[in-house]
């Protein structure tokens, strides 16, 4: 009895030298992170203006109003004045309502965003910030087809430099050098090569090539643009999704393959009866790293599109130092913050499920 | 349970991320008072001359685009010359006017004093009006008379002068003198005659074995820079100002969509379609190289383009930009200038450094070394000015009559009128819409943005 009275004692008297312990770990999460976090938050409530000696006032949920209210609106078919018939333009095709007129302007304007047309009826999607809109759209888009693209090009390049050959640690040195360059230099490097004319590598190639007129317009024109930020990314980023993957490849234990072609299993049989099965684990931690740091893309959009096209990291910049609405500005960065927790969330949950099965 | 090890060690790696996230995210939007000390490091203090005790210490924010850091620093050592017991420290700041504008702004938000004198643009008294003193109160009365008005006007807010004027700057139309020759043209006055004779040229060079000739380069990205072109067009063709100067919205009008949807039809005709990605230097940059046969740019490129390593050295005038249907040209009024901030610990002498930078003898040095255009009326016939570069004396009706982009007029909104209008044009030029459609949507656009009325 005494003796474990005793032992608990010495056990509580642990607890709380551990727990002081914690405490500079936690006073610094609560000086870098929730202070910071805090003051976004509350900001965002406001209509604070960055540099300014006007007034802040509280202003509720209205930030978030102006940013992610959306709208669908019918759009009826025009009607001649004269013969009360509807119209038709030129080519047979029935003339609606012009979208500015349908969408509504008070309390807050809506802008169209698209128009689509469902069982015969047009309508139009009106949203209150369609540049942020676009921001996510474009955000989320760059981060799954970059992702994907690293994933596969990665796995392939992981696979590679895991073998064995002679000058594989060069090889592994080497393969480093785009991710160890900094992103803005990376960018402007790019910018050169996606010149629009004859200076730049890709239109003298696809000249060369005898595709493309020598003025291919890659960073201006609205359908080029996100690819270009892709392949900027995807050439960036895949060496340090390859690292991860190889660092995951050396943890398989040699004697499962050796076993493996013993029992006469092709290459192939191997990769997907044994690679890929155990190299889930690291996979997901990379895709994690990967898909958290995309949707959070900043650099390569500011250097090479700036103002043309936004993604939700440079509009959030753009709002805040351009217009210098600093409540406005908190509100997208805990718009941002809430997609990327979300994306965050259900990475867990998937790689929770993936670890039962390899269990 | 190496199961349960492996998601914990992935729930850290996903808290560490998200810490991380926030770290950045507090970055930006957290007005971390230590921030304002980040940029003052790269500062280059001018030689500090052996510091007493009493001295005074002046710091002028100022533009590294060229020599300009170089005749700044110069400017500076003049002034200990004359003033021993000041020491003033030159820093030097980003070259894109809205990264300059960011880390100023950073400045104002912790009201530092670190910085005394601001090199300002000439869109940004209207905005920052509240964090510079009166110079009036400074002593710049006396002198204000000699500058252009249109300049004194504009840095003039509520009868405060914010910023002394420095340097000029206006759009001009360079041309080829020798292509002109080749297809026996004057040089264009009218928007009409450049299309004209741009067609005839680019189908002429095209053919003579030149497949990267694209005769007509501007300013086309998504950017301020766009807005002054537009406003040149528009002004040129009496559409207006986009907002008055009595704060009406006046963008939506037959003359401006006009002039807009003609210009949307350059690009991919005489202009390249990546004119549409084109800033300053990206115009520059094909103009040196040899392959255009007419650029919209400002005053810098006429010393460039006369260097050792451009094509066009010896081949190019420069004239003023072609008119629209109101018959004459206009030139958006750009240049900069130089302000006190009003958390100065020394007004006085920040000021005295500020007038004497932007006086007749520094002015003049920086227009005859460094090509740059002169804010004092007198120099405009100043010999040593002339000789160097010519076209001052020819321009001089350019440079005073600038249309000046509606910023005063919008303040403390300037930018995100300017953002609404430089996109809607651009979406214009990249043919994604008509001006008929864009027009009328930036008109809503602005009213939200400025809660002034429409015309």
């Amino acid at each position: 009895m005494g003796s474990k009275k005793k032992h608990s004692e010495l056990a509580k008297r642990e607890e709380r030298t551990a727990y002081k312990l914690l405490i500079p770990a936690l006073v610094i999460l609560l000086v870098i992170a929730i202070y910071p976090l805090g003051q976004v938050f509350y900001t965002s409530f406001t209509n604070r203006q960055f540099a300014s000696s006007q007034e802040t006032e509280f202003v509720g949920v209205d930030n978030y109003k102006s940013l992610l209210s959306m709208t669908v609106q019918k759009l009826e078919q025009e009607v001649d004045p004269d013969t009360n018939q509807p119209l038709f333009d030129e080519e047979g095709n029935p003339v609606y309502e012009r979208p500015i007129a349908v969408l509504p302007r008070e309390p807050i304007r809506y802008r169209e965003y698209k128009q689509f047309s469902l069982f015969g009826n047009s309508y139009v999607l009106g949203a209150t910030d369609v540049d942020f809109i676009d921001a996510i759209f474009n955000t989320l888009l760059f981060t799954v087809s970059s992702v994907v693209l690293e994933l596969t090009l990665g796995l392939g390049i992981a696979l590679v430099v895991h073998s064995n050959f002679k000058g594989r640690g060069a090889t592994r040195t080497a393969m480093l050098i785009p991710w160890a360059v900094i992103t803005v230099v990376s960018a402007r490097m790019w910018e050169w090569m996606l010149a629009p004319n004859r200076t730049g590598f890709f239109n003298t190639l696809l000249d060369a090539m005898g595709t493309g007129n020598g003025r291919i317009a890659f960073l201006a024109s609205s359908d080029l643009q996100l690819w270009a930020m892709v392949a900027v990314d995807v050439w960036k980023t895949t060496p340090f999704m390859a690292l991860l993957l190889l660092a995951g490849m050396q943890t398989i234990p040699d004697e499962l393959y050796e076993a493996a072609a013993i029992d006469g299993a092709s290459p192939v049989k191997q990769f997907f009866s044994i690679t890929f099965p155990l190299l889930k684990p690291a996979m997901a931690v990379a895709l994690i790293f990967r898909t958290l740091d995309a949707l959070r893309v900043f650099d390569v959009f500011q250097v090479l599109l700036g103002q043309s096209q936004y993604s939700m990291a440079t509009y959030n910049y753009f709002q805040l130092i351009g217009n210098r609405n600093m409540g406005l500005a908190s509100a997208i960065g805990v718009v941002i913050f809430i997609i990327i927790f979300g994306f965050a969330i259900g990475y867990i949950k998937m790689l929770g499920v993936d670890m039962d099965e390899t269990a | 349970m190496r199961t349960n090890k492996m998601r914990w060690l992935t729930l850290l790696l996903v808290i560490m991320l998200m810490v991380g996230l926030l770290a950045g995210c507090g970055g930006t939007e957290d007005p971390a008072p230590e921030e304002p000390a980040e940029p003052a490091e790269p500062a280059e203090p001018a030689e500090p001359s052996e510091p007493a005790a009493g001295d005074v210490s002046i710091t002028v924010a100022a533009g590294a685009v060229g020599q300009e850091l170089e005749l700044t620093q110069a400017a500076a050592e003049r002034f200990m010359d004359e003033n021993p017991g000041v020491i003033v420290n030159v820093l030097d700041t980003p070259d894109l006017a809205q990264d300059r504008l960011g880390l100023y702004l950073q400045f104002f938000e912790a009201q530092s004093s670190e910085v005394d004198v601001y090199q300002i643009d000439v869109i940004w008294p209207g905005d920052l009006a509240e964090h510079f003193v009166d110079l009036n109160e400074y002593g710049a009365g006396d002198v204000i008379d000699e500058h252009f008005p249109a300049i004194v006007e504009n840095n003039t807010v509520d009868g405060k002068l914010v910023a002394i004027p420095w340097f000029t700057d206006a759009g001009l139309l360079y041309y080829r003198t020798d292509m002109l020759e080749k297809y026996d043209f004057e040089p264009p006055t009218t928007w009409d005659e450049l299309e004209e004779q741009a067609a005839a040229i680019q189908e002429g060079e095209r053919a003579d074995g030149n497949p990267d000739f694209v005769v007509f380069v501007w300013q086309g990205d998504s950017y301020e820079g766009l807005t002054c072109d537009a406003l040149e067009w528009i002004s040129s063709n009496d559409g207006g100002n986009i907002i008055s100067p009595d704060r009406m919205i006046t963008i939506n009008n037959p003359k401006a969509i006009e002039i807009v949807d003609q210009a949307a039809g350059w690009v991919g005709t005489i202009s390249p379609t990546g004119v549409t990605g084109f800033g300053e230097e990206d115009a520059r940059a094909v103009w040196q190289g040899g392959n255009a046969a007419f650029m919209r740019n400002w005053p810098y490129a006429y010393s460039l383009s006369q260097g050792a390593d451009s094509a066009v050295a010896g081949n190019f005038d420069v004239s003023p930009l072609p008119a629209g249907d109101s018959g004459a040209g206009a030139a958006t009024l750009g240049g900069w200038q130089l302000a006190v901030s009003k958390y100065s610990e020394n007004p006085e002498v920040a000021a005295e450094v500020a007038l004497f930078m932007a006086n007749y003898d520094n002015q003049k040095i920086r227009a005859v070394e460094g090509s740059m255009n002169p804010t004092i009326m007198a120099l405009y016939e100043d010999d040593e000015v002339l000789e160097a570069s010519p076209f001052f004396g020819s321009l001089y009706d350019v440079f005073i009559n600038a249309v000046a982009r509606p910023s005063t007029a919008t303040a403390p909104n300037y930018n995100a009128v300017s953002t609404a209008f430089f996109r809607s044009v651009h979406s214009v030029l990249t043919g994604d819409t008509d001006a008929t459609t864009a027009f009328e949507e930036l008109e809503l656009d602005l009213q939200d943005i400025t809660g002034f009325d429409i015309e």
